[in-house]
This record gives structure tokens, sequence and C-alpha cells, in this order.
């Protein structure tokens, strides 16, 4: 294990955790609930952890991404169900960083947002053609640790401390009337959407085998989910909490990502601004090369292409157009005018739905001895395994009734 | 006897529009004001910049606009609130929008009790 490589895997990891859903959620969570959805960031945020470090294993140790093992073991017909409705919910997911990207650059040059739109997916498409995989990854993780900015503004304000640790046991605030009580259940099932995104798994599964994990990489694997995925969590969790202290009694409930950056303005001013927009920046575009790049990891696997960006991008044709294709059709989807907060919304709703079907093959070949010998799950981690399929099942059931009964968490 | 149920259906549908149908859009009113309020008063004080504060104007306003023409009573007090928001100069004063954002969450809170 090289030190270096784990310490800019973590840090990556870190930079990378925030995307534009966990932003709008968290930020709105907190003005509206107080600290009492803490508890929900952290639960969901164990839940990637298992997933996420059960896929890179899988990945080092069977060397099968997670959409090959759909494919296997739900079956061809199942298998292309989870595809088109994965490839919609991480489209739709797409769509919205490359408007929250647009957005965010709007409020630091003032240009206008569907040109800034146009000019980022091309920038975008740029870096995935120039860049090897692993400074993919790490260019926008990397860049994307100003976010720390946001945990710096949370202490220079002096929170209550008590109260947000209070926060991290679950709970359901008393006093809520019918129709607060349904809008805290659409916000629960939101964030663990939010925080549990199938890409991510997909992502970081074919990542792994991008990078040729072996099982020698197993610690690193373990090592880099926990620690850079639970670190990359404080930062959406000091948003959440910021917003309770700053816009709840002002009565905000952040309509647009850009308040979520006064957060920072408020103790530090320009500075503050500057380094929380630049943050969320590269946090959100990071975020819109894993969703593209997942996705066409996603169709190639299905299909059996050649896929990868270890390849150079002819090597793997089919797999090069398609995570172009799936920038223009994101692309497409900004410039249809629909609002980014909107996108967020659907992108959080379609992904719930998609979440059993992501993670239950994972669930049974990580628990296979066949294909993971000594590898395979645990007892403990078939427990907490098994344990977040039926959570996410929950969710999943429970995501459409809660969000017309609450117009999509607006009361 | 389909066309009957689509007629009853219709009426039934424009009945629960009203107040209550447009809660979503006076919050999302009410929240903006506040935002706005507190935008002008981080520009007043000089800790943020031009740029961002121009920006945020425009897409505050993008979203009052919205509401306005998402309201079913657009005559109503709620509606001629938001309008009175929608009168205002980007930079008007953070006290001026509190004290609409205030009077919308009196009125929200009056259609939630109710």
């Amino acid at each position: 294990m090289n030190p270096l490589e784990l310490t800019l895997g973590i840090m990556t990891a870190v930079g990378g955790f925030v995307d534009i859903s966990e932003l709008v959620f968290a930020a709105r969570a907190g003005s509206t609930f107080g600290y009492a959805l803490i508890w929900v960031f952290a639960f969901a945020t164990i839940g990637i952890i298992i997933f996420a470090e059960m896929s890179g294993r899988v990945a080092a140790v069977a060397k099968q991404p997670v959409f090959n093992l759909m494919r296997h073991r739900l079956g061809l017909k199942l298998g292309l169900v989870t595809l088109a409705a994965s490839v919609i919910s991480n489209l739709i997911t797409c769509a919205a960083e490359i408007g929250g990207v647009a957005l965010i650059l709007n409020y630091l040059t003032g240009a206008p947002y569907l040109l800034l739109a146009a000019g980022m997916t091309v920038l975008l498409i740029v870096s995935i053609w120039v860049l090897p995989f692993k400074w993919i990854e790490r260019t926008y993780g990397l860049l994307g640790l100003f976010m720390i900015v946001f945990a710096v503004a949370l202490v220079a304000i002096h929170p209550p401390w008590d109260q947000i640790a209070l926060g991290l046991v679950p709970q359901v605030p008393s006093g809520l009337s019918t129709k607060e009580l349904l809008t805290f259940g659409y916000f629960t099932v939101a964030i663990l959407s939010a925080v549990m995104f199938p890409y991510e798994v997909y992502f970081y599964s074919s990542g792994g085998i991008e990078e040729g994990w072996t099982p020698k990489d197993l610690l690193t694997n373990r090592v880099t989910s926990i620690v850079g995925m639970g670190l990359g969590s404080l930062l959406a969790i000091a948003i959440l909490a910021s917003s309770a202290q700053l816009f709840g009694p002002a009565n905000v409930d952040p309509e647009i990502p850009g308040s979520a950056a006064l957060q920072a303005a408020i103790p530090f001013g320009k500075w503050g601004l500057i380094l929380a927009l630049l943050g969320m920046l590269f946090a959100v575009a990071g975020a819109a090369v894993e969703t593209c790049l997942a996705n066409a990891y996603s169709i190639a696997q299905y299909f059996g292409w050649m896929w990868g960006r270890r390849k150079k991008p002819w090597e793997a044709p089919r797999f090069t157009m398609s995570w172009i294709a799936l920038f223009g059709l994101a692309f497409g989807i900004v410039l249809t005018g629909v609002d980014v907060m909107t996108l967020v919304e659907f992108a959080v709703l379609f992904s719930i739905l998609v979440l059993p079907l992501t993670y239950l093959p994972l669930l049974l070949l990580a628990g296979d001895q066949k294909f993971m010998r000594e590898h395979a799950n645990g007892a403990v981690a078939k427990l907490l395994g098994w344990f977040y399929f039926g959570v996410i099942t929950m969710a999943a059931v429970a995501a459409l009734p809660l969000f017309f009964l609450t117009s999509g968490g607006n009361g | 006897m389909g066309r009957q149920y689509l007629l009853l259906f219709a009426l039934l549908a424009a009945c629960t529009r009203g107040p209550d149908d447009d809660l979503q859009y006076i919050k999302q009113a009410r929240s903006i004001a506040a935002e706005w309020a507190l935008v002008n008063e981080q520009a007043n004080a000089g800790r943020v910049n031009v740029t961002y504060v121009t920006a945020m104007h425009g897409w505050l306003r993008d979203g009052l606009l919205a509401a306005s023409s998402s309201l079913s009573e657009p005559k109503s007090d709620y509606g001629a609130e938001i309008s009175a928001l929608l009168a205002l100069p980007s930079d008007a004063a953070p006290a001026t929008l509190r004290s609409h954002s205030e009077s919308l969450k009196l009125i929200e809170d009056a259609l939630e009790s109710a």
C-alpha cells in the first residue's frame, strides 16, 4: 500500500463526495428541520461505504464490474430493465450536474447560463478524452476539496455542537403535523437516494477495474471507501448544520444552489464565497463526469463491448461514442430550459427506484464463495448489506407516494 | 357515461385549486424574499462580489416570476404580496424584503393550520 496513493485516493473521495443533489438537499434539510436529519446523512453514508467497499472488492477479486454481474444474476430481461432505468436515472442526474455547474459558473462570471452549460459540456468531454483515468478522478476530486471551506465556516459561526451531536441520533422531531411528517419522510428518502446514488457504485467498481486492482488492493479499497466517504459526508453535514443555523431562522429554504455559498460568505466574506463556489464547481463537475462515464460503463458492460478509459478512445469506439452521446443528451435536457432544482428532484426520485436492483446482484456476488473465495462477505458485511438492501427497498416503495403527497418536499 | 365522469373529474379538480394548491408557491416566494434579503444584506456589507449578487438577483427574480405565474388565485392577498416583491428594485432594502417574507409566512402558517 503506497501511502501517497492512499492519501490521494482518500482526498479524491472526500472532494468528490458532494454533488448537486447532496448540496441542495443538505441545505434544504437544515433550513426546514434544523439538525434532525443529520442522522440520515450518517446512516446513508454507512450504506454507501458498505456497497462501495463491496463493489471494489468484487472488482479486485472477481474482476467483475456491476453491470456484468447484473446481466448474469438478474437475467437478460430484468438486466435490460435495470439498464434502461439506471441510464435514465444517471442521464437526469448528469443533466442536473451540468445545469448545476453552469449555474455556479454564472455566479462566478455572470456569463449566460446556457452558453456556460454548452462550454462546460465541451470542456468535460475534452477532459475525459485527454486525461488518464486516474487523473480524471483526481483532478475533480482534489479541486473539490475547496468545499472544506463549508466545514471551516461552520466552526466559525459557533454552532450549538451539542444539538449537532444530538442530530446524529435517529429521530423524528416531535410535534410535527401530518403534512410535516410526510415532508420529513420525503427528505429522509431523498437524502438516502442522494448519498447512495447508483452511479457512484458503477463508477467506483469500473474504476477499480480501470486501475487494475487485485486482491492486494483490498486494504486500499477498504480504507479509501471508509475514510474518504466518511470524511466527505462531514462536508454535507456541515452544509446542513450551517443551513440550520443561518437559513432556518431567516425563513430561507434555499431555492437555488447559489444560496448555499452564502454559508461561507457570512463568516469569511468574498474569499469565503469564492472558495465555496469553486469547491461546488469542481465537486459538481466531477459528479457530471462520473455520472456520464458510469452510464457509458453500464451500457458497454451490459452489451459486452470493449470499454474503459485505460484504452485509447478509438480502441473502444462504441464506449467512447456512448459517453460523448450521453453528454450531448444531458446537455439537450439542460437546453429544454428545465429548472436545475426540478432536475435534482427527478434525479433523486429515479435513482431511489433503481437502487435495489443495483445492489441486489452486488450483494449476491460479494457473498458467493465460488467467485470471491476467502474474500466473500463475512457475517457482518452480509448482515449490514441485507439490512441496507431492505431499507432502500422500503425507501424505493415509499418514494413516489411521498413525492406526490408533498409536492416534491415543498409541503 | 365516460364523458360525464370526465366532466365530474374536471369539476373536482377545479374545486381543489385555490389557496391550498398555491401553498407551495407561497412558500417558494416567502423563501425567495428571505434569500434576497440575505443577499442584499451581505452585498451592503461588502461581503459578496457584484457578479454573484447580480446573478443571484436574476435567478431569484426568475423564481418569483415562476411562483407568481403558477398561482391559481393571483388576485389574493398572497398574490398581491408576490406582485409587490416583483415590483421592488434588485437592491431593495433587506428590511423591506423581510417584511414581505414575513407577511407571506403569516399567510402560509394560516393556510397550514386551517
